[in-house]
């Protein structure tokens, strides 16, 4: 199953070629063919265990690979290179944890504001001013002191999209956004998503929330047994997935 | 009883103080506390290298720290006051102070078990903060520096607390290779008094713990402000703003 064949693609923020990825002898990836163009978003869905968390890890190689090649905006991610180059690639990729990991010692508007400060040395005053225009965003305003054990699981979840929003990246990862979360705080959450997909944002979702990903997603990739099973429009994907496996999978997810 | 504590301390505050300086070297309860800050001081930031070294993925790095740490934790502090007395000299042919062999020992002994915390409290933090850090676009160092050691260091507080403590009380072994500290100058007043040791000693043993009682109550202000601020009771009006949020006390 390849995805897109135009392997020029400038407008091709991610494309991964053949990405094979094994722990021992246990093969996780066999060999994933996919691409996210820019203003896509691209939902990743499957059962448990098909690779999903470890494919989105390997985009910003917090998972190193076997074989096969990543490319973010023509670069190849996974290419030897110094990590002061990757810093910087990784600095351009977003990436929201399933364990939001804010930073704890850290008040929200901290979280948010440190990175840059940091990675990019935007001014403190700057970086603040924006961490505040953020949080503003994502309806976390009056919370901009509050330290994360004091935000509610939603809350931190929204604070987590703010710090990667802080970044501007060129692309979002987000590794199951709602999970463990109570259904009115998945609201919360996923209403933060669709107003960035909305914007034109380019993203790569891995997700259990169908319904969800069939409002907002370009393009759907059903992946099961690390391999790319079915892959195509949500309509497509949701109402007559050509896969077995697949069927199966979106009849129990109703 | 209390008479001859008085007595004692009238008669040789200043030899307790200072030791013979400034007729000799500076001895005394002065250059226990200057071991003592010494010893921390530079145990420390030795430590957190050691740290990273034991966590590094280079094995040239990380078995031969690993064998530094276990070899030191496992061999008494004496043993290795009197090894570096005796070895160094002859290692490198210089006449090296006391001191700065205690100085040295110390650091390294402290520093191997000071080191094993503050790796626990890396590792106890667990990958995720490492990742967000490294995602965000951080360096290694810059995560360690920024994200990590800030939340380790705190985590391990009354841990290393014990190590500082213990590093003060170990500076006494300094007596055997003639360090010139508070306990070397306690018993040239013993040996002069000769009659008096229980007193003599008792002095010694309640000037330790009024040190060492110092920096556990230094510490535990340092503890209660960083945990006060992280948990945003900084202020009583913002207190008063989270009481009044009903979300805030809402866990998932």
């Amino acid at each position: 199953m390849t995805a897109s064949l135009s392997t020029s693609g400038k407008d091709q923020t991610i494309r991964l070629a053949d990405v094979r990825k094994s722990y021992g002898d246990y093969d996780v990836l066999k060999g994933i063919d996919a691409a996210v163009s820019r203003g896509e978003v691209v939902v990743i869905c499957g059962p448990s265990g098909s690779g999903k968390s470890t494919l989105i890890r390997t985009v910003n190689r917090l998972e190193e690979i076997n074989s096969g090649s990543i490319f973010f905006e023509g670069q190849d991610i996974h290419a030897p290179m110094s990590g002061r180059e990757l810093n910087q690639l990784r600095s351009r990729i977003g990436f929201v944890f399933q364990s939001f990991n804010l930073f704890p010692h850290l008040s929200a508007v901290d979280n948010i504001a440190m990175s840059p400060i940091r990675v990019k040395g935007v001014a403190p005053r700057e970086a603040h001013e924006k961490a505040l225009k953020l949080l503003d965003r994502v309806g976390l305003r009056e919370k901009a002191d509050s330290y994360p054990a004091q935000l509610s699981g939603g809350q931190q979840r929204r604070a987590a999209i703010a710090r990667t929003l802080a970044m501007q990246p060129k692309v979002i990862l987000f590794d199951e956004p709602t999970s463990a979360l109570d259904p009115e705080m998945v609201q919360e959450v996923l209403n933060v998503i669709r107003a960035l997909a909305e914007e034109g944002r380019t993203m790569l979702l891995v997700t259990h929330e169908m319904g969800f990903a069939r409002q907002v997603s370009s393009e759907v990739v059903f992946l099961h047994q690390g391999l790319v099973e079915e892959q195509g429009s949500p309509q497509q994907v949701f109402e007559n997935p050509l896969s077995a496996r697949c069927k199966q999978f979106m009849s129990s997810n109703r | 009883m209390i008479h001859d504590l008085i007595a004692i301390i009238d008669d040789y505050w200043l030899l307790l103080l200072i030791g013979q300086y400034p007729n000799g070297p500076l001895g005394g309860l002065a250059n226990t506390l200057i071991l003592s800050a010494l010893s921390i001081a530079i145990a420390f930031p030795f430590a957190i290298l050691l740290a990273f070294a034991r966590l590094s993925t280079y094995r040239m790095l990380r078995w031969p720290v690993t064998v530094l740490v276990y070899v030191t934790r496992g061999v008494p502090l004496l043993m290795l006051v009197l090894w570096s007395y005796f070895l160094v000299p002859l290692l490198t042919g210089a006449d090296v102070p006391s001191f700065y062999t205690m100085l040295a020992t110390l650091v390294v002994y402290e520093g191997a078990f000071l080191s094993e915390i503050i790796r626990a409290g890396i590792v106890a933090l667990g990958q995720g903060q490492m990742d967000a850090a490294r995602a965000l676009g951080h360096s290694y160092f810059g995560a360690m520096r920024y994200v990590i050691l800030p939340q380790a260091l705190y985590n391990m507080i009354p841990s290393m607390l014990s190590t500082f403590v213990a590093t003060i009380k170990d500076t006494t072994l300094g007596y055997v290779i003639n360090v010139p500290d508070l306990t070397f100058a306690a018993s040239q007043v013993n040996n002069q008094l000769l009659t008096q040791p229980f007193q003599v000693f008792l002095i010694l043993a309640l000037t330790y713990y009024v040190i060492c009682w110092s920096l556990t109550s230094l510490t535990n202000v340092i503890e209660r402000r960083i945990t006060r601020r992280r948990a945003g009771l900084a202020s009583k009006r913002r207190q008063l703003a989270i009481s009044l949020t009903p979300n805030a006390t809402e866990q998932p």
